[in-house]
């Protein structure tokens, strides 16, 4: 069980090191948002798992609610993260910002 | 001139610095603030008032004036925002748009805005046609984030909460949804005069069930006096029970004067347009 939960944790983890890496080097405002959109998703789903199978150690009716609820934060963050970074790149396309080509890349 | 407001800002700053080398460490068991009243909030807490999380029983018992008063503030806080901001003058030109076709009528000079059908829409000029996408997660979302207020109010003396918190996440709900359609969805659906009354119900609300407790016989605020209007409660919890009577006029007052604020600032106080 312990085995199970450090892998889905562990898992998580190195999804959301993928993504701060990415957030950092990617060369534009657009393609940042986008590991910062997929973190939310699926680092957020794997270290749920985790953390709702941890906590299911001693099963009741107490632990089963609070995973529940865990699940919930899941859902909710599945449903808002991704619109939110829709919302933020459909306002750079209204503001008018370019999107980053080869070409231009200096410095 | 600049250069003396440039020492006088330095020395204020180096004085400052000074005096905090006064101050007891970090965490030192013999400083003053952990020698007399922390040790007896954390002692008595749960037996003085019945509420399990301890500062909510400081906050809303012990310290309930102070929290009565932070109230109040930000009552003042809107009534300043709409007395300084608030501009009750129609404005002259208005925009019409036209839904199926995409014309744009602008009608000049005109005191009063026309009255139009359900083919012409309202527009300005901070105009963007709404999202279907961000409006349909809005819409989801927006009622899940109300019970979740509630919830946050309403656990106030049983884990991190209270009136403040709920009251914010409460009124970001809403401007989440001036946000996600326009400022007109919400000025039509959140009357100004509602928020009015609100805000200053809040506030009511909290200072009565404080007068209440002078009325039954004890002292403002004394909230074990309430005991006869709650029979049903037999866990002598009765100022917890208090409490969450006072978190809910602060999450009241907090909602109304959230809203009032942002609809205020956003359309420079005309309540017409905005974001």
């Amino acid at each position: 069980m312990n085995i199970i939960v450090i892998v889905f944790i562990s898992f998580g983890l190195l999804f959301f090191l993928g993504g701060a890496i990415g957030i950092i080097r990617m060369p534009d405002f657009y393609s940042r948002l986008h590991p910062a959109g997929k973190l939310d998703t699926l680092a957020t789903l794997s270290m749920v798992i985790g953390l709702a199978l941890f906590n299911l150690h001693h099963f009741s009716l107490g632990t089963l609610l609070v995973s529940i609820k865990l699940f919930l934060i899941v859902f909710f963050v599945s449903l808002a993260s991704p619109t939110a970074t829709h919302t933020i790149v459909d306002a750079g396309m209204r503001a008018g910002l370019r999107h980053w080509t080869k070409k231009k890349q200096r410095g | 001139m600049r250069f003396f407001a440039f020492i006088v800002v330095c020395l204020t700053g180096a004085l400052l610095l000074y005096g905090t080398g006064e101050f007891p460490d970090w965490g030192d068991p013999n400083s003053p603030a952990s020698l007399h009243l922390s040790n007896y909030y954390i002692e008595n807490a749960l037996n003085d008032t019945g509420a399990p999380n301890f500062v909510t029983a400081v906050v809303a018992d012990y310290r309930g004036f102070d929290t009565m008063f932070e109230t109040a503030v930000i009552f003042c806080g809107g009534l300043a925002c709409f007395l300084l901001l608030r501009d009750f003058r129609e404005k002259k030109d208005h925009y019409y748009r036209h839904i199926p076709t995409g014309v744009i009528l602008h009608v000049k000079d005109s005191q009063k805005p026309l009255t139009i059908g359900k083919e012409f829409g309202y527009m300005d000029k901070d105009w963007v046609p709404p999202d279907l996408i961000i409006k349909t997660v809005c819409r989801i979302l927006i009622p899940f984030i109300q019970i979740y207020a509630m919830y946050v109010v309403a656990h106030g003396d049983y884990s991190p909460g209270g009136g403040f918190q709920g009251g914010v996440i409460f009124g970001s709900s809403l401007i989440l949804l001036a946000i996600s359609y326009d400022l007109k969805t919400l000025v039509k659906r959140v009357k100004e005069r509602v928020l009015g009354i609100f805000a200053a119900a809040g506030v009511l609300l909290y200072a009565g069930i404080a007068a209440l407790c002078m009325l039954m016989g004890g002292n403002f605020l004394d909230y074990s006096k309430l005991a006869p209007l709650v029979p049903w409660n037999s866990h002598h919890n009765i100022r917890a029970i208090g409490m969450l009577g006072v978190e809910i006029g602060v999450g009241i007052a907090v909602m109304a004067v959230m809203l009032i604020i942002y609809i205020n600032i956003v359309s420079e106080g005309r309540h017409d347009e905005g974001l």
